[in-house]
């Protein structure tokens, strides 16, 4: 009996679920593991399907790491502020980037969802693993 | 005591599934460039061609904005429709599947293919452009630059001898009063309708576009797919909106696709290194 209650369950979520957005990115990152990452914006690659952003950030013995982040498409990021002239005059410079780890463990890979950049200006970067668009005001 | 708890998780449950459908809109974080979601109004009534029907016209975005939504508050549009009405084979393939595989064989996106018929508008966030004259239809899709042209003059489909698997299929096109139907067979198996839900060779979509007014478009699919679905499925009617700001479709090529190797990176994960 329970167990035809759990399928039922199951039966009206599957039916809902049609209706949400299919995002790749919210099985590739974890949601569960996000962090505000600093460091130095060392490369910007405005492509698609998605755009990258790559840091040099300090490692736990103090080394220095490549980081890389995924962005959302050159077209949502165009639409919404983040275009290449803007996120290329934080060049080599310190930035702060929201960043949810991958799940294939690959060490310093992260999908991104907002930046702040060297001149203290937020911008959208896309990728909202762990849906905090709409929920706070970060940073 | 048994019934009991079935009856508090069927509760449970029940409530769960109307609050996710009810997610009210909530605060909207301050970021530049971020969209405000308002509404377009309707505007008048639609333009029409020379030969009366409704002109299509215009660069769409997805939702009522009239813009962007990957960067609105608004939640994604959230419609009512029936359970798709998987034959038990495919339903118990679906199942079987996990998230990281359904995205390598069924997200086109993944894979930088393209996403067919009807995938380029059910998996598809970003903007079209439609041209409509007397006979003809031109649908450019921003997603990777890809395009379709259809003959809506009622003629009929290729002989089926001379039909071959393709992306976006065998169209046609034909006016049923105001509304656009496009008729689409012969799609390769290859593209999926959204999500994880894969088709046979035997696939017929039947797509209805209609204008009600100015600055909305609607769009509605109808799947017949004998050999997956118990029967016919028809979609809610999704709302776009004529671009707010004039805009014009962006250059959007996939050429760095990094997600099939972190997929399958994934994947070797979850299958304990088997994969």
């Amino acid at each position: 009996m329970k167990s035809s209650v759990l399928m039922f369950c199951a039966l009206v979520l599957l039916a809902a679920a049609p209706a949400r957005a299919h995002h790749a990115f919210a099985a590739e990152f974890d949601a569960k593991n996000c962090a505000d990452v600093t460091g130095v914006l060392t490369k910007v690659a405005y492509e698609n399907p998605h755009a990258y952003l790559f840091m040099d950030v300090k490692g736990s013995g103090g080394q220095t790491e490549q980081a890389t982040f995924q962005l959302s498409s050159t077209s949502n990021l165009r639409r919404g502020g983040a275009t290449p002239a803007v996120l290329n005059a934080s060049l080599n410079k310190e930035v702060l980037i929201r960043g949810c780890g991958s799940r294939n463990g690959e060490k310093n890979r992260y999908a991104a969802s907002f930046i702040k950049l060297a001149d203290g200006t937020v911008q959208r970067l896309g990728q909202d693993v762990e849906g905090i668009f709409g929920t706070k005001v970060w940073r | 005591m048994k019934m009991r708890v079935t009856l508090v998780a069927a509760t449970v449950c029940l409530l769960s599934v109307a609050v996710a459908a009810q997610d009210p809109p909530k605060p909207f974080v301050e970021a530049r460039g971020s969209v405000k979601p308002v509404p377009l109004p309707r505007g008048g009534p639609p333009p029409r061609m020379a030969d009366g029907k409704v002109d299509l016209s215009g660069v769409w975005f997805p939702g009522p904005t009239g813009k962007a939504n990957a960067w609105s508050v608004v939640p994604d549009e959230r419609v009512k429709e029936d359970p798709v009405p998987f034959q038990q084979w495919a339903a118990d393939k679906i199942k079987s599947m996990s998230r990281t595989e359904i995205e390598l064989l069924g997200n086109a996106n993944v894979q930088c293919l393209p996403p067919g018929t009807p995938g380029m508008m059910t998996e598809n966030p970003y903007v079209h452009q439609i041209i409509t004259k007397p006979g003809q239809f031109v649908h450019l899709i921003e997603n990777n630059n890809r395009w379709r042209v259809v003959h809506t003059d009622g003629r009929p489909h290729k002989p089926k001898e001379e039909q071959e698997p393709l992306f976006n299929g065998d169209m046609v096109g034909r006016w049923e009063g105001d509304t656009l139907v496009i008729d689409t067979v012969s799609i390769d198996e290859r593209t999926w309708i959204r999500d994880a839900w894969f088709h046979s060779a035997d696939l017929h979509v039947i797509e209805r576009f209609r204008r009600p007014s100015v600055n909305y478009l609607e769009h509605q699919f109808t799947i017949e797919d004998p050999k997956v679905l118990t029967k016919p499925w028809t979609s809610a009617w999704r709302t776009y909106t004529l671009s707010a700001n004039d805009e014009d479709l962006t250059e959007n090529f996939c050429t760095n696709n990094e997600q099939v190797e972190q997929f399958k990176k994934l994947l070797e994960v979850e299958s304990g290194g088997k994969k």
